[in-house]
């Protein structure tokens, strides 16, 4: 399917179904992924790429363009899932992730990646950097919005909490910052190392406009970020409740899913049938040299 | 006035002041030490759309310079040595050098200069970990015509920028007519006895020391590097295969930094033996410069005793 803007819920869901199969399937073929905060991330991201963002494949640096900001960087897989589909490069770049040579690294890089707004995978300072963005994007005098995904264990990094205050301080709302609110970290439940409760009435208190939504729901998630762009004299924040690894049988919602491996063959089909509809293990036939070259 | 009467960080505010009004990316930046940097109140009052204070926040402030930069702005952000260089060096790694975000960072006061306030804002190791950096420039001006050349070059530069300010007056070394090129060490005396390779504070104390060996009839040749990374190679090799023996004077650790950097470069081109002044290995005090200086041992005194020395010894 050669995307641009995507209404139907039976579209959207037919997406969110190629897009799980193939963060799987990538990571499969390179031996390991962060699926978990991968796939919790579905929804959200083809919501912001097929309803939301202005942009142009063809010029990824294009000046007027919105901003997307992927804080936690670890969850490229899905970005890079969205840029293929939406014709920033060929599908089948996606096979390469991780590979040797690869312009698709485990965290987003901003040099080699087309349509990579901002850097990023050491945690905390994404948003900061969408600060930044935001701010020369108000001093250009641009009409465009600037979205950042941050993760809830992220979220224990100090400096999400200096960037928080600065936006407030500077009234960035051109900014809407998304919570991947998955309730897990590596280690543990979020709860159980160092809780974020409440996170609310935190980003609240911190002087944000503070939305919750459903992260795997298209209406709530569409509606919601209107609502943020909506927003005036404040920055956004939504909560997104998710589910880690939403979508794979094999890892959603367990501890273990933040970063699976796949030593072997066997492993790899038992994976990819997590999220597979039928009993031959390939139920989706792409064209993965669509697109152009990256 | 002559500019050289003026403090530096008076040079670097006035140099900012003109670069943003001439280009309006041009953006500053501060962790609220802007008195200290200079740029409070005058920036502030001059551009106050475009000067941003973070508050006491580093790390965020070099994050948000590196947005700002990736939108092609020109940030110039400024704290104290230690707090614009260890304190938030994973940002400045991973949002500014790795990333190709041109983020231009000033740190002020360093090594000695900060004086009293003493070894926790005292930074000896800034110019070796900045210039471990990939992408990363290091530059250490000696006076304030080198310092408003070096300024203006870091505005049309795309380059990831890391430079020292001492604050205070120091006396002339260069002129008006003065173009800082990173790729370009400067003699600033001519000998064959002995090469003397200096930056920033210490450039100022070896032309005391040179001057003082002349009447000792020894003829040192005095090399400043205004940038230690990019390193020019060729006019050390210069000098050492004349003098075949060298002197290093940093603010600085001898770890890493300038002296680092010279005995990294005749190791693989030209071995001679090579003397390292600076503080050794070891955290700052409270002091005065002159003080500091002389306790951690690099001081003019210092410097001309090493030379005689290494003249001595051949």
């Amino acid at each position: 399917m050669e995307t641009d803007r995507i209404e139907s819920r039976e579209q959207l869901d037919q997406l969110a179904k190629e897009f799980r199969y193939i963060i799987t399937d990538i990571m499969c073929r390179a031996g390991g992924g962060h699926i978990g905060g991968s796939l919790s991330l579905v929804e959200i991201i083809i919501t912001l790429y097929f309803r939301i963002l202005n942009l142009k494949p063809d010029n990824p640096r294009w000046e007027d363009r919105d901003r997307f900001i992927l804080s936690k960087g670890h969850a490229g897989p899905t970005l890079y899932t969205a840029l293929a589909y939406k014709g920033f490069f060929k599908k089948d770049v996606l096979l390469t992730l991780n590979a040797n040579g690869t312009k698709l690294p485990s965290h987003v890089d901003q040099v080699i990646t087309p349509g990579v707004d901002q850097t990023a995978g050491s945690l905390g300072q994404g948003l900061s950097c969408a600060n930044g963005i935001a701010l020369a994007n108000k001093l250009q005098k641009r009409t465009n919005n600037v979205f950042c995904i941050v993760g809830d264990g992220e979220s224990q990094e100090g400096q999400i909490w200096e960037a928080a205050m600065f936006a407030a301080q500077h009234k960035l709302d051109n900014l809407v910052v998304i919570t991947d609110y998955n309730k897990m970290q590596i280690d543990a439940e979020v709860e159980k190392i160092v809780s974020l409760e409440p996170l609310v009435d935190k980003w609240r208190a911190f002087g944000w406009e503070v939305f919750e939504m459903n992260g795997h729901d298209w209406d709530e998630i569409y509606d919601t970020l209107n609502k943020a762009i909506a927003v005036k004299d404040r920055p956004s924040m939504i909560v997104a409740h998710t589910v880690k690894a939403r979508g794979n049988e094999c890892y959603e919602n367990r501890i273990e899913c933040h970063f699976i491996n796949i030593p072997d063959e066997d492993e790899r089909k038992r994976v990819i049938g997590g999220v597979c509809t039928d009993d031959n293990g390939e139920p989706f036939h792409f064209n993965w040299t669509e697109g152009k070259d990256a | 006035m002559n500019l050289h009467e003026k403090e530096l960080r008076a040079v670097y505010t006035d140099t900012i002041i003109e670069l943003m009004t001439e280009n309006s990316n041009v953006v500053c930046l501060e962790a609220d030490l802007g008195k200290s940097s200079g740029t409070v109140p005058r920036v502030w009052e001059a551009f106050p759309d475009r000067f941003f204070d973070v508050g006491v926040a580093e790390a965020n402030m070099m994050s948000i310079s590196a947005g700002l930069a990736n939108e092609g702005m020109v940030p110039f952000c400024a704290t104290f040595t230690p707090f614009a260089t260890r304190r938030a060096y994973d940002q400045i790694t991973i949002s500014i050098a790795y990333a190709e975000n041109p983020v231009k960072i000033v740190g002020t006061a360093p090594g000695v200069t900060t004086a009293k306030n003493g070894a926790t804002h005292m930074c000896f190791q800034d110019l070796a970990i900045m210039r471990a950096m990939p992408n990363m420039r290091v530059y250490c001006p000696a006076d304030v015509y080198e310092l408003r050349s070096m300024v203006r070059y870091m505005a049309a530069s795309k380059k990831p920028e890391y430079m020292q300010l001492i604050r205070e007056v120091k006396p002339p070394i260069f002129d008006d007519s003065y173009e800082f090129d990173p790729h370009q060490a400067r003699v600033l005396d001519q000998g064959s006895d002995v090469t003397v390779v200096t930056t920033g504070l210490t450039t100022i104390f070896a032309r005391e020391a040179v001057a003082i060996l002349k009447q000792e009839n020894i003829h040192a040749e005095h090399i400043h590097y205004p940038s230690v990374k990019p390193f020019d190679v060729d006019t050390l090799l210069e000098s050492v295969k004349k003098t075949k023996a060298v002197v290093t004077a940093e603010n600085q650790s001898v770890i890493g930094g300038l002296g680092g950097a010279v005995c990294e470069v005749l190791a693989e081109h030209y071995p001679v033996k090579v003397k390292r002044l600076g503080v050794q290995d070891r955290f700052g005090e409270v002091g005065d410069v002159a003080y500091l200086a002389e306790t951690l041992g690099f001081n003019a005194q210092d410097i001309a005793r090493a030379c005689r020395e290494m003249q001595a010894a051949k």
